[in-house]
């Protein structure tokens, strides 16, 4: 995997993956917006009288993956008898993640637009979606091993930890996303002053934004989190000095401490154990099958981690798109990448509070 | 191409980026995947005058949901729960059920319906799975002319589905009334009705309201 993302792709390569996911893009765009125009409100009843005709592709996933998770529990019941039907419930569970992560939460938006924001790597992007996904399952996994295999208790009080462990985690997304636009606000605001067309201050406000990053660095020198914003600084700086928009070069992004940078986005997202991960483990755990139990749980998160990467991948050619095409060769393009990284920080901030809120339901727990 | 056009292009291109990650999450909302199946089925209940007074559920939680609300429950005989053993879970059920609005939803004459706390719940243990039964009391018994019932959990964590054997029932109420029940005409209720043909036409995959299986009783 390393050696594939850390290689520089050919050109017409590069040109023919973005165009698939710009069409791909552009097809889920038209897919939400009819979903949005066709589907109920999320907060009350019914939109009376409507009849919604959901658009295929999303509506055929979701449906595939709860005939996927259905024939789960009859697949752990034969495996009691048959060994054998374990690798049919491993298979299953592969298939249910892939499909399942198709549907509302694990992370996805939340990683991509943190990948976005960030002038992360596709490699990096791979990571991040693989170890988010990793930390759900294990997540999942202590949650069930703790409450319902120790301590043998009821659903009612691991629903109740279930709920803590989503709220912590909608508060941390809420956190992250704030430092994110304290962050990259910053690097939009002195992109913009960079902008100023009086040649006889530019000057100043070159000279401004210098001082600015030292204060900085030096203001938050021993938080591991500072080298996102030493890395945006650097990068910021060339902008402003050549007027280009290079992008990230490798060697900046491997710079210390660099991994982990992402260690903050990996635990916001992966705090938050799929519910359907816990009811698999249970009723594995029920048939005497724990660790039949704890293999799928492992193999979902693999394939959920396959479509959140997927997705991420998705929004970071696109971003990569849009910064070829804005035009590298004045401050514009630059600026007009500020506001782009500036934006997707905004989007994280806004998924954290609407999850936290209610505004935004992602898989819900529910407990009765 | 100029850079103008090539910026203009890029920003489009982003802000379509943009609306479709923010329209997505928001679309996703409505579009949760079931975690619980139901089979039901429900009696409507009449007073001799002929106002319907409430309804009786049996919900039949599917077995993967029923192990797990059984988890920590203690038993005198292994793998047997009477009423009382459960009577603690079934509480919890219906307190729980309270936050939905027992994803139970009525109307006379086209006027919302309110209705009280359930009375007469218990849960029954079958064949590994658990049943919940409960009397969902109008707040004011109403006589109607059309009464419209529809069971459905707008975000689809539950996904309701009728008994195929006498799914709903009148009891007591006058001869003249009709009832008429229609399921939801999504495949996903039914997966197995679920094929390429039906795919294709999109009718099996629509979310939200579609979900609801709606029972209507006409009383002339």
């Amino acid at each position: 995997m390393k050696r594939v993302f850390g290689r520089v792709a050919p050109r017409g390569f590069a040109r023919g993956l973005m165009f698939c996911a710009l069409a791909l893009a552009t097809v889920l765009m038209l897919d939400a917006v009819v979903h949005v125009l066709l589907a109920q409100t999320p907060f009350g009843g019914a939109r009376p009288g409507a009849e919604p005709q959901a658009s295929g592709i999303v509506g055929w996933l979701l449906a595939k993956q709860s005939e996927f998770y259905r024939e789960m529990s009859a697949t752990i019941r034969s495996a009691k008898s048959d060994g054998s039907a374990v690798w049919t419930l491993l298979a299953i569970s592969f298939a249910y993640g892939i499909f399942h992560a198709a549907g509302p939460g694990h992370g996805k938006a939340v990683i991509s637009s943190y990948l976005v924001a960030n002038q992360e790597t596709a490699r990096r992007g791979v990571v991040l979606s693989f170890a988010s996904a990793l930390m759900q399952s294990l997540v999942a996994v202590l949650v069930v091993g703790i409450f319902a295999w120790l301590l043998n208790a009821t659903a009612k009080t691991m629903c109740g930890a279930e709920r803590v462990i989503e709220i912590a985690s909608y508060a941390l997304i809420a956190a992250f996303g704030a430092r994110l636009v304290w962050v990259k606000g910053g690097g939009f605001m002195r992109a913009l002053q960079a902008q100023q067309p009086i040649p006889a201050t530019a000057m100043a406000t070159h000279s401004h934004a210098h001082e600015h990053q030292h204060a900085h660095k030096h203001g938050h020198d021993p938080d591991h989190h500072d080298h996102g914003q030493h890395h945006h600084d650097h990068h910021h700086e060339h902008d402003e000095h050549g007027g280009h928009s290079h992008g990230p070069v490798p060697s900046e992004l491997a710079g210390p401490g660099g991994w982990r940078r992402g260690f903050g986005a990996i635990v916001a997202v992966g705090l938050r154990p799929c519910s359907g991960a816990i009811l698999v483990l249970v009723f594995a755990l029920a048939q005497g099958l724990f660790w039949a139990g704890v293999a799928a749980t492992f193999v979902m998160g693999l394939g959920t981690a396959i479509t959140v990467t997927a997705i991420a991948l998705m929004a970071l050619s696109a971003k990569d798109l849009a910064r070829r095409l804005s035009g590298a060769r004045d401050g514009g393009g630059a600026l007009f990448m500020r506001g782009v990284e500036f934006g997707a920080a905004g989007l994280v901030l806004l998924f954290g509070v609407g999850l936290l809120f209610g505004y935004l339901a992602a898989e819900r727990v529910t407990c009765f | 191409m100029g850079i103008l056009t090539r910026r203009l292009v890029g920003m489009v291109l982003l802000a379509a980026a943009l609306a479709s990650g923010v329209l997505g999450i928001g679309s996703r909302a409505a579009q949760a995947h079931p975690h619980v199946w139901i089979t039901a089925t429900s009696e409507l209940l009449y007073t001799e005058d002929g106002a319907i007074t409430g309804v009786r559920h049996a919900w039949t939680f599917d077995d993967m949901f029923s192990t797990y609300a059984l988890q920590g429950i203690e038993s005198k005989t292994k793998g047997v729960y009477s009423h009382e053993e459960l009577a603690a879970l079934a509480q919890t059920n219906v307190e729980s059920l309270k936050e939905f609005g027992y994803f139970t939803f009525a109307k006379a004459d086209g006027k919302k319906q309110k209705f009280l706390e359930p009375t007469d719940y218990f849960l029954e243990y079958r064949d590994g799975l658990l049943t919940l039964h409960f009397t969902l009391p109008l707040k004011t018994p109403v006589k109607s002319r059309e009464l419209a019932l529809e069971v459905f959990d707008p975000t689809f964590f539950v996904d309701f589905k009728y008994a195929d054997k006498d799914p709903v029932k009148l009891v007591g109420a006058p001869a003249a009334c009709q009832a008429s029940f229609q399921r939801p005409n999504d495949g996903t209720a039914s997966a197995q009705t679920l094929g390429e043909q039906n795919f294709m036409s999109g009718e099996n995959s629509n979310f939200g309201a579609m979900f609801a299986n709606k029972i209507a009783v006409a009383c002339p």
